[in-house]
C-alpha cells in the first residue's frame, strides 16, 4: 500500500473539488438521487459505471481522448497512476482484473481460472490462459515464465516498481531482491509448466498477494525482448513494449512506440493488437483506434468533449465544465462513487490529541457538511462517517453511509455542546482547551483544500486552541510535514486515501497500523499505534475469503472510529464526461475513468 | 568585425557554461531535487534509491558529477533522460522545437506587421483621432492577459466551440511538413493572440522613438535637401527609430522560444514552453535543465544577432 495512488487520487479529487467548489455546492444536494452501489447516492440522470452497458456496443470507429495531463509511466512495471491505467489495461492483461462495474471481485484475465491457495496460506498456484499472444514483433504465445519475469523485473533498480515492496515482499527471496534490486529471478516464483506459475510466500498472507495481482505488474513481459531494454538505466521497455490486450500502442516493426504511438506530452495512439484473440478475452473491444491528445486548457477540452463528437476526457473535468455538464449535458456526465476519502489526521502520539476525548471533541465539533460543500457538495461527495469507503468490501458491515452510532458521529453539521462534553472529559472543565500548547496545523494550498483547512482551523479555535496555521503545496505537505513524524505536526486537515485494489486492508493498514510508521515518507500521518488495533490488523491480513476479510476489517474500522484515531469528513465521487455519441463505460475500480476496451461509439 | 563576432560567440559559450553550472547546482542542491529519489518513484525502498544513486553517479563528489554532466552536455550534447517517459531530452526538445518556432516566428511577423505601421502612422499623426484610437487600443491589448484572450477568441471564433465557427480551434496544430495549409490555419488564432500584446507595445515604442527622431536636426537637413517625405521618414526616420526595437525584438523572440507556455497551453500546441511547464509540475528535472539551457542558448544567439544587426542598421555603429 503505497502513497502514490493515494496522492494521485487526492490531487485529482482536490483539483476536481476545487473546480466544483464555486459552482456546484448546491447542485447535488438539491437534486433527486438514485441509488448506486453500497447505498451511495448519485444525482439523477447522470451515468455511473454500474448503469453503463458493458455489451451491445457498436463495433468500429475512432475515439478521441482529450487529456489535460500526460501519463507518468506506460511501462506496466512502472505504471501506478489512474491515468496510466487507461492505457495499461487496454493493452496489457494482468493475471486478474476487475470488470468495469466492480471494485470487489476481480475476474481471471491472464489467469485461466481462480487461484489455488494452499492450506497453510503460503503457496498460490495460478494457471495461465492458453492462446494469448504478444503483439508484434514478439508474436509468440504467452507462458508462465513471462508473468514471472514481469513480476521479478519489478525488483530491478532500473525499473523499479512502486508497489513491489508493499505487496510482494513476502515472496520467498524477495527480501534479498528488494535489497539488491537486481530483478531476480528468485525462489518465491516458480513455473513448473509453461501454463502454471506458483508463488511461494514466507508468511501466510496469500490473500493480499493475490489481491495485488490485479495490478499491472502481473501483466506478462517477454524476457527475451525486454531484457535488453531493462538493462538500460532506466529501463526503456516502456518505449519498446509489446501488448497482450486488445489494443497496443502503435509501434514500428522493432516494437518501438516512442515517437510513434507515444509522444510524451503530445499524444498516444492505440491501435488494435493483431494477435489479440477475442476468444481468450471477455472484453468486447469495440473501437478500432483510440487517439489520445495530451495537453490543452481543461475548460476548452471540456467544451470540446461536451459539444463535439466521438470524444471523452479521461481525467477530472474543470469546475465550469462539470457545472455545464450537470446543467445542460447531464446524460454525458458520469459520476463514479468510491473514489477515496479525505480526513483530518491528528497526532495520536503526543500533544492534546493523544487524549481520545480531545479527538472525539474535534470530531463532534466539526461541521463535516461545510467541508464537503467546499468540495462540491453532494454531487461529488458524501459525508464520511468511518474509514472503509464505499465500494470496498466491508463498507456496509462497518456502518454503511450512516456509520457507527456513536454520539460524536451523529452530527454532520457539528455539535458544540457535545464537543464541550468531551473536552470536559478530557480534563478541561470549561469545555474549552486551556493548555499552553499552540497547535501546528499544516494544510494544503489550492481550492478546496485551503477552504477545508480554514474550516478545521476555525473549529480548533472554537475549541479553545491557539494554532500556528500554514498552508503549503500538497506534495510538500506530505513530503516535508505530515509525512515526517519528527516535524511533530499536530493537525493535518487535508490528508486522504485511495486503495490500490478492492480490499479493506488496502484502505486501513498503511494509514492506521503502527508498524507502518516511517521516519520519512510516512503515511500513518496521525502516528496511530494502538496495540490492539495493530494485532487485529495483523490477524486480519492472514484471513482468506472476501466475506471473512470484509467482516474482520469492518470490525477494525469500528475500533478506529471508537478510538477516533482521525476525523473523517469526505468520501469522494469522481465525474467524467463524454460526447453525446459516445457510449462510455467507466471503471468503478479506477475512479470512473473510461475503459477503452468496453467504450463504443453510438 | 570578425574578431568582434568571435569574441561575442566566446562570451556566449562562457555564459552558457555559467547557466549550465547554475541549473546543475540548483537541481542537485535543492532538497526536493534528489534525482535518485525522483527517478525511483515515491514508494521506492532505500535500497533501490541507493542503487539508482550509484547508477546515476550521485555517490560521486559534486565536482565529479558536475564534470561528467558538463562533458555529456558540451561534448555529446546528451541532456539526459526524462524521469517518467525515459525518452532522451534531446529528442523531446527537437520534437517540440518546430511548434514553438512556428508559433514565435509567425507571431513576431504578425506583431511587427501590425505594430510598426501603427506606430509610424501614430508618430506622424500625433494627437489626431487615429493616434489616440491606436494608442488606446494598444493599451487595452497590452492589458489583456494572453491566457484570457486565448480563451475569449476560442469561445468566439473556434470552429468547434466558438460562437462564430471560423478558425481551427485548440488541438488542431499540425506540423508544417505534414500539411502546410492546416499548419497555417491552426496557428492563425495563436499568432494573433500571442502578437496582440507585443504589437501594442511595439506600436507604442515605434511611436515614441520615431516622434523623437523626427525632431532631430538631420531630419530637417534631409527635408532641406529636397528628399520626399516618404524617403525622409523611411530612410532616415524609421531606420534610426527601429534600432532599439530590434534589440527588444530579438530578445522577445528568444524569450518566447522558451516560454510561450500560456498560448501553447490554451491552444494545445506541443511546444517547448509547455514541455517545460509539464516538466516543472512533474519535477522532471532533466527536461527542465534541457529547456533552460535551450532558452539560454536562444538568448545568447539573439544577443549576438542583435549586435550584428546593429552594425548593419546604424552606420554610426562599427565594431573593431
Amino acid at each position: 500500500m503505497s502513497p502514490i495512488r493515494m496522492l494521485k487520487h487526492v490531487l485529482a479529487s482536490a483539483a476536481l473539488a476545487g473546480a466544483l467548489a464555486l459552482g456546484l455546492a448546491a447542485c447535488g444536494s438539491s437534486s433527486s438521487s438514485v441509488s448506486g452501489g453500497s447505498g451511495i447516492t448519485v444525482a439523477k440522470g447522470v451515468q455511473t459505471p454500474r448503469t453503463e452497458a458493458q455489451s451491445g456496443g457498436k463495433r468500429g470507429g475512432t475515439l478521441t481522448v482529450l487529456n489535460h495531463t500526460d501519463f507518468e509511466h506506460i511501462d506496466p512495471g512502472q505504471a501506478y497512476f489512474n491515468i496510466d491505467y487507461e492505457v495499461i489495461y487496454a493493452t496489457q492483461r494482468p493475471l486478474f482484473s476487475y470488470k468495469p462495474n466492480t471494485f470487489a471481485a476481480p475476474s481471471p484475465d491472464m489467469a485461466s481460472g481462480p487461484a489455488q491457495i494452499s492450506a497453510d496460506g503460503k503457496t498460490i498456484t495460478i494457471h495461465i490462459r492458453s492462446g494469448v499472444h504478444f503483439s508484434p514483433p514478439v508474436n509468440r504465445e504467452v507462458t508462465s515464465a513471462d508473468v514471472a519475469y514481469a513480476i521479478e523485473r519489478g525488483a530491478n533498480a532500473n525499473v523499479p516498481n512502486p508497489y513491489f515492496s508493499s505487496y510482494f515482499s513476502s515472496l520467498v527471496g524477495a527480501g534479498k531482491e528488494i535489497k539488491e534490486a537486481t530483478g531476480g529471478p528468485f525462489p518465491g516464483i516458480t513455473t513448473p509448466g509453461k501454463d502454471t506459475i506458483v508463488f511461494h510466500l514466507s508468511k501466510a498472507n496469500a490473500p493480499i498477494v493475490l489481491a495485488a495481482l490485479v495490478l499491472p505488474l502481473s501483466a506478462p513481459v517477454p524476457e527475451e525482448f525486454a531484457k535488453q531494454y531493462d538493462a538500460k538505466k532506466p529501463t526503456e521497455y516502456g518505449n519498446y513494449q509489446v501488448a497482450t490486450g486488445p489494443y497496443m500502442l502503435k509501434s514500428n516493426s522493432a516494437g518501438k512506440v516512442l515517437g510513434i504511438g507515444y509522444e510524451p506530452g503530445k499524444s498516444a495512439t492505440l491501435v488494435r493488437n493483431p494477435t489479440w484473440n477475442p476468444l481468450t478475452d471477455s472484453r468486447p473491444a469495440y473501437l478500432d483506434q483510440i487517439n489520445i491528445q495530451i495537453g490543452g486548457d481543461a475548460t476548452v477540452i471540456g467544451r470540446q468533449v461536451l459539444e463535439g463528437s466521438g470524444m471523452v476526457q479521461n481525467e477530472a473535468p474543470a469546475q465550469s465544465i462539470v457545472k455545464l455538464a450537470y446543467e445542460k449535458f447531464r446524460k454525458q456526465l458520469e459520476i463514479s462513487p468510491g473514489v477515496g476519502d479525505h480526513y483530518i489526521a491528528v497526532d495520536n502520539k503526543q500533544g492534546p490529541f493523544s487524549n481520545i476525548n480531545v479527538r472525539k471533541a474535534l470530531w463532534a465539533a466539526l461541521d463535516r457538511t461545510a467541508l464537503d460543500k467546499a468540495r462540491g457538495g453532494a454531487l461529488v461527495t458524501n459525508v464520511m462517517t468511518h474509514f472503509i469507503y464505499p465500494e470496498i468490501p466491508g463498507f456496509e458491515a462497518a456502518g454503511g453511509l450512516t456509520g457507527p452510532r456513536v454520539d460524536y458521529n451523529d452530527y454532520p453539521e457539528g455539535n458544540t455542546a457535545l464537543a464541550a462534553k468531551y473536552m470536559k472529559l478530557a480534563g478541561y472543565p470549561s469545555g474549552s482547551y486551556t493548555g499552553s500548547k499552540t497547535l501546528q496545523v499544516v494544510g494544503s494550498t489550492g481550492s478546496p483544500a485551503a477552504e477545508d483547512a480554514e474550516i478545521v482551523n476555525q473549529t480548533l479555535k472554537n475549541l479553545g486552541f491557539k494554532t500556528r496555521f500554514n498552508l503549503v503545496d500538497s506534495s510538500a505537505m506530505y513530503a516535508k510535514y505530515c509525512g515526517v513524524p519528527a516535524e511533530a505536526i499536530d493537525v493535518c486537515p487535508n490528508v486522504g486515501w485511495a486503495a490500490d485494489f478492492g480490499d479493506p486492508q488496502a484502505v486501513l493498514d498503511v494509514p492506521f497500523n503502527g508498524k507502518n510508521i516511517m521516519s520519512t515518507g510516512n503515511n500513518n500521518w496521525g502516528l496511530v499505534n494502538n496495540p490492539e488495533i495493530n494485532r487485529a490488523m495483523d490477524a486480519a491480513e492472514l484471513l482468506a475469503g472476501t466475506q471473512a476479510r470484509a467482516a474482520a476489517w469492518a470490525a477494525i474500522d469500528r475500533k478506529l472510529v471508537a478510538q477516533a484515531v482521525a476525523i473523517p469528513f469526505d468520501w469522494d465521487k469522481a465525474p467524467s464526461i463524454e460526447s453525446s455519441n459516445v457510449a462510455g463505460v467507466g471503471d468503478l475500480w479506477d475512479t470512473g475513468e473510461w475503459d477503452y476496451s468496453y467504450t463504443s461509439l453510438k | 568585425m570578425t574578431r568582434y563576432i568571435i569574441r561575442r560567440i566566446l562570451w556566449g559559450v562562457l555564459l552558457l557554461i555559467g547557466v549550465t553550472a547554475l541549473t546543475f547546482v540548483l537541481f542537485r542542491v535543492l532538497p526536493t531535487g534528489d534525482p535518485a529519489r525522483l527517478r525511483a518513484g515515491r514508494s521506492a525502498s532505500p535500497e533501490v534509491i541507493a542503487a539508482l544513486r550509484h547508477d546515476l553517479g550521485l555517490d560521486k563528489s559534486l565536482l565529479a558529477q558536475f564534470w561528467i554532466y558538463m562533458k555529456e552536455v558540451f561534448l555529446h550534447f546528451n541532456l539526459g533522460y526524462s524521469y517518467y517517459s525515459s525518452a532522451p531530452v534531446k529528442g523531446l526538445l527537437a520534437n517540440r522545437l518546430g511548434a514553438t518556432v512556428s508559433l514565435t516566428v509567425g507571431a513576431s511577423i504578425v506583431w511587427l506587421g501590425i505594430g510598426l505601421p501603427i506606430g509610424i502612422v501614430s508618430a506622424l499623426r500625433r494627437h489626431t483621432l487615429l493616434d489616440r484610437a491606436s494608442m488606446g487600443t494598444a493599451l487595452v491589448l497590452v492589458s489583456a492577459p494572453e491566457y484570457w484572450l486565448g480563451l475569449i477568441v476560442l469561445y468566439l471564433f473556434a470552429a468547434d466551440i466558438g460562437k462564430v465557427k471560423v478558425f481551427p480551434g485548440a488541438g488542431s496544430y499540425v506540423a508544417l511538413t505534414s500539411d502546410p495549409w492546416k499548419w497555417f490555419g491552426s496557428l492563425l488564432l495563436p499568432w494573433l493572440v500571442l502578437a496582440a500584446g507585443s504589437a501594442a507595445i511595439y506600436a507604442r515604442l515605434m511611436r515614441g522613438n520615431l516622434s523623437e527622431v523626427m525632431e532631430e536636426d538631420y531630419i530637417r537637413t534631409a527635408r532641406a535637401k529636397g528628399l520626399s517625405e516618404r524617403r525622409v521618414v523611411m530612410r532616415h526616420g524609421v531606420r534610426a527609430a527601429i534600432n532599439p526595437i530590434m534589440t527588444i525584438l530579438a530578445l522577445d523572440i528568444a524569450t518566447l522560444l522558451g516560454s510561450a507556455v500560456l498560448v501553447e497551453t490554451v491552444f494545445d500546441i506541443p511546444g517547448i514552453g509547455r514541455l517545460n511547464y509539464d516538466a516543472i509540475t512533474h519535477s522532471d528535472f532533466p527536461i527542465v535543465q534541457g529547456t533552460v539551457l535551450l532558452g539560454a542558448l536562444f538568448i545568447v544567439v539573439a544577443n549576438i544577432v542583435v549586435d550584428i544587426a546593429y552594425a548593419y542598421l546604424d552606420p554610426r555603429v562599427r565594431y573593431s
